[in-house]
């Protein structure tokens, strides 16, 4: 996908306030309780389902996404079949509802490759500095100056084509991203008040990291994960559309839409999965959004 | 440095959620019922000029044309561009080409090439005896060390070949080669001018460099993107068994790529091209009728189905394997996937290879006869339906051949048909890559190889029955099975083909009843999609689609 | 100022170079990591019937079988050299197959920036100028933007003009329409990314007081948009554009699939399919040189345009309001 690093530093201020963690952990309280929006509840109900989806998809379907039935084959959607069926006869909603695990896990699993990796290069660089830092700013700088899609589809086809492996490359593909946002948010906070006073006291190093650096930074971490993890799901689709994630009978919302579209003739298989990636992933961005605003 | 946070107003996501919807299945209705291509009439004369434009999936890797004469892609430029020796109909009848005729000795290890004499490659050269001896040498052995790979499937008893005069070839073989002739006809078999053939292999690569004696030549290429191909104005030697004379009717052929198939048969059906190469075949009812031809010319070959690996358990029964026979009912596959273009198997080869007989008797689907011979065999109904023996469960892997774009539809079927009768049938499906990597015949990982492949003569099934003459030995059973090892010398040792096809009748008999192969259907591996004024289309033994003979009715 | 500029932009250049010869080493080792490669996978297929000595003497050929630190050190001597070697594919040489498609992908990259600011500069007009509910509407544009895949613009954007309005034909991919069509696929989600920048700055700008002043003046709103809003928000703009050229290249994958275009995307897939290592390692080095170039006049016009950025003592430059990795350049 073309949408990637470039959003979260795109906003000047990308969570890199100065402020002490207290003052902000008692801002979100009162903003939970007292200015929620209407869309982010709406959101925040979208992801529920999709979270219910995943862990509970008997509750949501009684068909069975991987049995059709062949004289059924092509219904467009009915009651019967909310989604339609597919070209053996399968429920569609059913395969959307049961692949969900798979596409939110792989999302997770790229995110989480991100958040490691990433913030693990972006502490060590911004905490030690010096000639560590100068070396993984080299490697940070490759990776970026790689094409993230075109990187994840490198990756991809050297670990082989399956969502696993689409996830690893996805995640591997947002490293530099949060490498460089973990590493600022380490210098910012390095360089601030509190913690130049809780050095004077004789903290060490790793208390400062550990007490003051991490809260600090998983901050903007976190809202950048949140929005990263909208991104995976549509750079999973991506993969797949060119034929790089799972094979059949597997069905992530990616997958079903990169079989949907070779029959035009059923254009419900296509537009039904991309509809709930489409609600999904636009609603984890509104969510990621509010993170940032209420600061 | 500090920036001042922006104020932001909370966004309206609910509210574009649901116009995207909104808009969403407004084109679910308005793609539905997409206006139809013109519908025409067959018959009538045919008329000169035109140009056709065929969308294809790929134009495959190189140019190379030792290296991708067999490719499903090149296939259909070669075709065009170069001429055979003889040529091989639908059939599998022989027929003179640029060979006008030929004798073989007794023993068949000598052959002797008579060829006509006005042929002449499109740089002006003449297509003489010492042409086709630099091109048989560069078939059997390539040139290796010039990144020329031979061609594999030629026969590897051949020695040597000598022009004897300008128009008469003499070819040795070491050991008796009834398969020579039929093998000229075959998609690997194309004559190039011997000037082509001394390229180097990023020479030959070029297309524009590789010159061959067809009814057209390359105008332009662009690698992965397009080929055309203009007509041959002086082009007088096609086979008599193709019904036309002289220079093709069609001006010009683009071969364009368009790797989507729903995009291919888009654009046939909004009149943007006339010929779809690969469409899915569960759409081709839709486009029939609304007027559009479908052409699914069967090639020459083993008919899609399951070498079952005899040496893993409980396959090493022949009972289950027997089972898996009965088990799958292939009238359900043709009506889901295909359509009634498609045949079932009646054998393990195709119907159209002369010497194939009708064994479908042999393997009908009988669910009952099935659970019969899993019970005898002591694979007993599990609580949930799976069996089990000895606390084993009745489980199958099967690995969709990523060479047949239905494979995968056909093969979620079967798991289900076989779910039927007890089995426990897992998919694992692979890209072409990692499918060649780690999926091969007769591995302990894979009980049932699904088989798609193509040849032109019928001696070809003795290389893969035992392990004899380095065999490929597809159902794993060495040389330990006496009948097999019989039939199999008949068949490579025969000297005529009558002689040949009794064994093959009774060969074919013995690994069905034995279970070796499992069939499912006839194999469509070219399948088109044309626009109605598309007519005279011919088709060859390995089913490409011959322009020489067509025309388009404007 | 000069002579640290000049140490500035040496050293800048000579970074560049670097990460441009580590993406071309890290794409090689990368690729490298499973066994297997291109030409043993055709010649294995069954159809072709070949020995397993027939396939050691081809794989020798292309020299697959020496040590991969050996075929590395080949590969990067050549490189340096400027020469990119022989498609294991196609046989052909890569500069030649990159340089057939390189003209496609350029106008293909250069319409969808032409889009995707277009479309960004409207909306943000839009955003401060149109009535609150189509404002607030408008606002909601680029995170829907960034909500779709790519694919399914591009999808439908052939559905309709091609297939029902015969606007353009999929077969003549680099036809005027064809190309501005795919352009908007490509630009759609790119302009969503400038939008947000605009609209931030502009939030930003609008409550500062010149804005104010500049309104009590009684200046209209379009000139107020153009001559006090926008002007400070160019240089944020220039920057993320800047970043998102190498995402034209990324995308422009999936659109050159979609619209049967034969530009650098669709060699890309041609090539991985196929492991062709020599075209993906050149193609992944084009890519990092543009975005280092791109980046690299940013940065070194930067301290010369913009009062407020100044070297520091060691030479270096802090870009205003940049991405923080500018910072790692220590």
């Amino acid at each position: 996908m073309t949408v990637t690093d470039a959003v979260p530093d795109a906003v000047p201020d990308a969570g890199s306030g100065t402020a002490g963690p207290g003052t902000r952990r008692r801002g979100r309280l009162r903003s939970l309780r007292e200015r929620t929006p209407a869309t982010v509840l709406l959101a925040f109900a979208v992801v529920a389902l999709v979270v219910a989806w995943s862990l509970l998809p008997g509750v949501f379907t009684h068909h069975d996404p991987a049995a059709g039935v062949p004289a059924d084959m092509f219904q467009p959607p009915s009651a019967a079949h909310w989604f339609g069926t597919d070209h053996l006869g399968r429920d569609v909603y059913a395969r959307v509802v049961h692949g969900t695990a798979s596409s939110v896990t792989s999302a997770l699993v790229a995110v989480a490759i991100g958040v490691l990796v990433g913030g693990l290069v972006g502490l060590l660089a911004g905490f030690l500095g010096g000639l560590v830092d100068t070396v993984l700013a080299r490697f940070v700088d490759v990776l970026l100056a790689i094409p993230s899609f075109l990187l994840a589809v490198v990756v991809v086809s050297a670990l082989g084509f399956d969502t696993v492996n689409a996830a690893i490359a996805t995640g591997v593909s947002a490293v530099a991203v949060f490498a460089r946002v973990m590493r600022s948010e380490v210098l910012t906070t390095r360089s601030a008040v509190f913690v130049e006073a809780a050095q004077l006291l004789g903290a060490s190093r790793w208390q400062v990291l550990v007490q003051h650096v991490l809260p600090n930074a998983s901050r903007s971490v976190l809202q950048l994960a949140v929005l990263q993890f909208g991104l995976s799901i549509l750079v999973i689709a991506g993969l797949a559309f060119l034929g790089y994630g799972d094979p059949p009978p597997a069905s992530d919302w990616g997958l079903l839409i990169s079989i949907g579209k070779d029959y035009p003739l059923a254009p419900w298989l296509v537009y039904a999965p991309a509809a709930v990636t489409v609600a999904t992933v636009l609603s984890v961005n509104r969510i990621s959004r509010w993170l940032r605003t209420t600061d | 440095m500090k920036n001042p946070r922006p104020a932001r107003r909370p966004h309206r996501a609910g509210r574009a959620v649901t116009a995207a919807v909104g808009v969403l299945s407004a084109v679910l209705v308005a793609s539905g019922c997409t206006a139809g291509g013109a519908t025409g009439a067959g018959g009538g004369e045919p008329q000169e000029g035109g140009d056709l434009t065929f969308l294809i999936d790929s134009l495959g890797d190189t140019w190379v044309p030792n290296n991708s004469s067999i490719s499903s892609f090149q296939g259909h430029v070669w075709g065009h561009v170069t001429d055979k020796l003889v040529y091989v109909d639908a059939e599998g009848e022989v027929s003179p080409w640029v060979a006008e005729s030929w004798e073989q000795n007794d023993d068949v290890t000598e052959f002797t090439l008579h060829l006509r004499d006005d042929v002449t490659f499109s740089d002006g050269s003449p297509l003489d005896a010492a042409a086709v001896v630099a091109n048989l040498d560069i078939w059997a052995r390539g040139d290796i060390e010039a990144g020329i790979n031979p061609i594999g499937l030629f026969p590897k008893t051949y020695d040597r070949a000598e022009a004897v005069d300008a128009t008469t070839v003499k070819v040795y073989f070491s050991a008796p080669t009834l398969g020579f002739i039929p093998t000229l006809g075959y998609h690997g078999s194309i004559l190039l001018s011997p000037e082509t053939l001394a390229l180097p292999a990023e020479e030959q690569a070029d297309l524009a460099n590789d010159i061959g004696s067809g009814p057209f030549v390359v105008e332009s290429w662009a690698d992965g993107d397009q080929v055309v191909l203009t007509k041959r104005e002086d082009y007088d030697w096609a086979p008599e068994a193709l019904d036309h004379e002289g220079p093709a009717y069609l001006d010009s052929i683009t071969y364009k790529v368009l790797a989507e198939p729903s995009l291919r048969t888009s654009a046939v059906q909004s009149n943007q091209a006339q010929v779809a190469y690969n469409p899915s075949p569960q759409e081709l009812s839709f486009y029939e009728e609304q007027g559009f031809t479908v052409a699914a010319p069967r090639y020459l070959g083993f008919v899609n189905g399951f070498a079952v690996n005899t040496q893993v358990a409980p396959f090493d029964d022949v009972r289950v394997r027997q089972a898996l026979q009965q088990g799958i009912d292939r009238d359900e596959i043709l009506s889901t996937v295909y359509t009634d273009a498609w045949l079932p198997a009646e054998s393990f080869i195709q119907s159209n290879v002369p010497g194939a007989s009708d064994h479908a008797d042999e393997f009908a689907f009988d669910p009952d006869a099935a659970a019969a011979l899993l019970d005898e065999a002591g694979w007993v109904e599990g609580p949930d339906g799976v069996r089990e023996k000895d606390g084993e469960t009745l489980s199958l892997t099967l690995y969709p051949n990523p060479y047949l774009a239905t494979s995968q539809a056909v093969d979620e079927l079967v798991a289900q048909q076989l779910g039927a009768i007890g089995f426990d049938v897992d998919l694992q499906a692979y890209d072409v890559v990692t499918y060649t990597e780690r999926i091969a015949i007769g591995s302990d990982a894979v009980p049932a190889y699904e088989i798609t492949r193509s040849f032109i003569d019928a001696g070809t099934v003795a290389g893969i029955l035992t392990d004899a003459d380095n065999g490929e030995d597809w159902f794993n059973v060495g040389q330990g099975d006496e009948r097999l090892n019989e039939l199999r010398a008949g068949i490579s040792t025969a000297t005529s083909v009558d002689e040949r096809d009794v064994v093959l009748d009774e060969l074919q008999s013995h690994v069905l009843e034995q279970g070796y192969f499992v069939p499912l259907t006839q194999i469509v591996q070219r399948l088109y999609l044309q626009s109605p004024s598309l007519q005279g289309v011919s088709y060859n033994g390995v089913a490409y689609a011959n322009y020489y003979t067509a025309w388009l009715d404007r | 100022m000069t002579r640290a500029y000049a140490a500035y932009a040496a050293r800048r250049l000579g970074q560049a170079v670097v990460v441009v010869l580590l993406a071309y080493v890290f794409t090689f080792l990368v690729i490298s990591v499973l066994p297997g490669d291109p030409v043993t996978t055709t010649l294995r297929n069954p159809q072709n019937n070949f020995s397993e000595e027939e396939i050691a003497r081809i794989v020798a050929y292309y020299g697959l079988d020496q040590p991969v630190w050996v075929q590395l050190w080949e590969s990067l001597s050549r490189f340096v050299v400027g020469d990119l070697g022989l498609s294991l594919r196609s046989n052909l040489p890569v500069a030649d197959l990159i340089g057939d498609v390189l003209g496609s992908t350029l106008r293909l990259a250069t319409g969808a920036l032409a889009v995707a600011l277009v479309l960004a500069f409207a909306i943000a007009f839009g955003v401060r100028h149109l009535p609150g509910p189509l404002s607030r509407a408008l606002r909601s544009f680029p995170s829907l933007f960034l909500s779709i895949p790519n694919f399914l613009i591009g999808l439908l954007l052939l559905q309709w003009f091609s297939f029902q309005l015969g606007l353009f034909l999929v077969v003549d991919a680099e036809g005027g329409w064809a190309t501005f069509f795919a352009a908007v696929a490509l630009g759609v989600p790119v302009s969503a990314q400038i939008a947000e920048v605009l609209i931030a700055n502009l939030d930003h700008a609008a409550r500062q007081e010149y804005a104010n002043l500049a309104r009590s003046r009684g200046l209209g709103g379009v000139r107020l948009f153009t001559l006090h809003l926008l002007k400070p928000s160019a240089l944020p703009v220039v920057t993320v554009v800047a970043l998102t050229v190498g995402e034209l290249l990324g995308g422009s994958l999936i659109t050159e699939s979609i619209f049967g275009r034969n530009g650098v995307g669709s060699l890309v897939q041609r090539s991985v399919g196929t492991q062709d290592l020599p075209v993906i390692q050149a193609v992944v080095a084009l890519a990092a040189v543009v975005f280092v170039v791109v980046n690299l006049v940013a940065d070194l016009v930067y301290p010369l345009l913009d009062p407020r950025v100044r070297l520091g003592a060691t030479g270096r430059a802090t870009r205003r309001r940049t991405r923080p990795v500018q910072e790692v350049d220590a």
